[in-house]
C-alpha cells in the first residue's frame, strides 16, 4: 500500500505587502517607539505653511503639465534602453503608472496600456 | 522526489533578488532583509514575510544586505559605491561609507560595534561604527573583485571569496592565513558558527570547508548550476536554489536528494534558513521571496496544518478571508495554478 498523498498545508493569509500609499514603512511597527521628539521636529519643518505652498504651487503646476499631455503623442525612455511610443493618457494619483493608447510594440499596435514609472527613465511630448 | 508545498509569496520588489539575511531571533520574533536591484531594500517579519518597511536612500542596486543579531540595525551595499548603516526600528538611515567601487557584502560582529565591507575594488574594509568618519583598516590580497565577506571565529577572523579563491584572515595582524583555490566561479558563500563549517557553491556544486582550516568536509552536486546554498542550524539537512529555478533539500548527512520545489518564475539567487529552522526564503530573479517550510505540514506562521475532517470547514473559511486587492489575488491565482488544485481540494484519497 503506498503512502497517503500528505496533505498540503493550507495558508492562512498571504503575506502583506508594501503599503500602496508609497509610504516607507516602520511606522505599524511595535518596535518604533523611540525619538517622538526628533519625528515631530522633522514634521514641524515638513508641515510650515512656506512649505505647503510651495509644495502645493508646484503639484498644481505638474498635475496641469499631464493634462496638458493627454492625447499628445509621446515617447517614453525605458531604463534597458528601450524607446517606445505612445499616444499619453494619464497617471495615477501616485505617478505609479501611466496610461497610454496605441502603444507601438514589436508585436503590433497596443490599444490601451499601462507603463510602470519604475520603469520610464523619461518621457517627452510636442507642445503643439 | 518531487512533493508539493504551498510557499508563501512576499511581493514588492521590482528587480531582481540578489541577496537575503535573517537576524536572530528577538523578543519581537526574527526578521528579513531582502537587497534588490531595484535599489529599494526590504525589511519583513521573518516568520510571516509581512513587509514592515524599505530602507530608501541608495541610488543604484543593492548588492547585499545583512541585519544585526537582534535586528536594530541594517546594512546594505549597493552598486552606487556605498554602504549604509540603518536603523532597522525607525527606518532611518545612520551612516553612508563611500567606497571607490560597487560594494557587494556587508557583515557586523556580533557586538554590532564594527562593520565588514568588500567589493569589485578588492579590499576588505573595517569601519568602526562607533567612529564612523575616521578610516577603515583596510585588508588587501584578492587578486579579483569581492562578492562576500563575512567574520568568523567569534569575530576574530575573517572570510571572504572572490571569483576563485576563498580566503581566511586573521584580524588583529591583518594579515592572510590561508587561501583555498575553487575550480569555478563562487557564487555563495555562508558560515554556521556552531561546529565552524563554511558552505560554498560554485558550478553544480555545494560544498563544505572547515572555517578554520578551509580543508574540505564533504561536497554534494546539483542536477543545475547553483547559486546559494544555506544549511539546516541542526546541521540536518541543507537548501540550494540555482538556475533551474528550483529549490532542492539535500540530507546532510548522506547527501540524498529529499525534496524539491518549483514555484520561482527566475533562477534563484539566494537561499537561506531562517534562525529556528522552521522555513527557509529564497530570492530569485523574478522580484519575489518565497518561504518554504522545513516541515511540510507544520502549522507554523501563515501556515496552518489542515487536518481531512475539518478541511471543508477550513477550506471554507479560508476561501471567505482571502485577501482582496488586485495584487495579492493575482498572486494567489499564481499559487493555485502551480499547485493545481492541491490548495483547496476536497479529502485525499489513501491509495492501496
Amino acid at each position: 500500500m503506498a503512502d497517503p498523498i500528505p496533505v498540503p498545508v493550507g495558508i492562512l493569509r498571504l503575506p502583506r505587502g508594501p503599503d500602496s500609499s508609497g509610504s516607507r514603512g516602520f511606522s505599524c511597527n511595535p518596535r518604533n517607539f523611540q525619538n517622538p521628539h526628533n519625528s515631530q521636529n522633522s514634521q514641524d519643518f515638513h508641515n510650515s505653511q512656506d512649505v505647503q505652498n510651495s509644495r502645493a504651487e508646484l503639484r498644481a503646476r505638474f498635475l496641469r503639465l499631464l493634462s496638458s499631455a493627454r492625447g499628445r503623442p509621446a515617447r517614453f525612455s525605458l531604463w534597458n534602453g528601450l524607446e517606445l511610443r505612445a499616444e499619453f493618457g494619464a497617471a495615477d494619483v501616485h505617478t505609479g503608472a501611466f496610461q497610454v493608447d496605441s502603444l507601438q510594440t514589436p508585436l503590433g499596435i497596443q490599444g490601451s496600456a499601462l507603463l510602470r514609472c519604475g520603469d520610464v527613465l523619461e518621457f517627452s511630448f510636442p507642445l503643439e | 522526489m518531487a512533493m508539493r508545498q504551498t510557499p508563501l509569496t512576499c511581493s514588492g520588489h521590482t528587480r531582481p533578488v540578489v541577496d537575503l539575511a535573517f537576524s536572530g531571533v528577538t523578543p519581537y520574533g526574527y526578521f528579513l532583509i531582502s537587497a534588490c536591484k531595484d535599489g529599494k531594500p526590504m525589511l519583513r517579519q521573518g516568520d510571516t514575510g509581512d513587509w514592515i518597511g524599505t530602507f530608501l536612500g541608495h541610488k543604484g542596486a543593492v548588492w547585499g544586505a545583512t541585519l544585526n543579531t537582534d535586528a536594530t540595525k541594517a546594512a546594505t551595499a549597493a552598486a552606487d559605491f556605498t554602504a549604509k548603516v540603518w536603523d532597522a526600528v525607525s527606518g532611518d538611515e545612520l551612516i553612508t561609507l563611500a567606497h571607490k567601487h560597487i560594494v557587494k557584502s556587508v557583515d557586523f560582529t556580533q557586538d554590532s560595534n564594527y562593520l565588514l565591507t568588500g567589493g569589485q575594488d578588492k579590499l576588505l574594509r573595517i569601519y568602526d561604527l562607533s567612529k564612523p568618519e575616521a578610516e577603515p583598516d583596510v585588508v588587501s590580497g584578492h587578486t579579483s573583485g569581492i562578492k562576500k565577506a563575512l567574520w568568523s571565529s567569534d569575530d576574530k577572523q575573517i572570510l571572504s571569496a572572490d571569483d576563485k579563491t576563498v580566503r581566511l584572515w586573521d584580524r588583529s595582524t591583518m594579515t592572510e592565513v590561508k587561501s583555498l583555490n575553487v575550480a569555478m566561479s563562487v557564487s555563495s558563500m555562508e558560515y554556521v558558527p556552531e561546529g565552524q563549517i563554511l558552505v560554498i557553491t560554485y558550478g553544480k556544486t555545494i560544498a563544505f570547508h572547515s572555517a578554520e582550516t578551509l580543508e574540505q568536509i564533504k561536497s554534494f552536486e546539483a542536477p543545475a548550476t547553483i547559486n546559494s546554498a544555506s544549511l539546516h542550524p541542526a546541521k540536518e539537512c541543507l537548501v540550494a536554489g540555482g538556475e533551474d529555478f528550483k529549490l532542492y533539500k539535500y540530507d546532510y548527512n548522506t547527501g540524498e536528494e529529499l525534496e524539491s520545489y518549483k514555484g520561482h518564475f527566475g533562477p534563484i539567487h539566494c537561499v537561506r534558513f531562517s534562525p529556528d529552522g522552521e522555513l527557509y526564503a529564497s530570492g530569485s530573479e523574478d522580484g519575489t521571496l518565497r518561504l518554504w517550510q522545513t516541515t511540510v505540514g507544520k502549522t507554523y506562521g501563515l501556515w496552518k496544518c489542515v487536518v481531512p475532517e475539518e478541511e471543508n470547514a477550513e477550506a471554507a473559511k479560508a476561501r471567505t478571508t482571502l485577501p482582496g486587492t488586485a495584487e495579492e489575488e493575482i498572486v494567489a491565482e499564481e499559487i493555485a495554478s502551480e499547485n493545481s488544485d492541491t490548495v483547496y481540494s476536497s479529502t485525499p484519497e489513501v491509495k492501496a
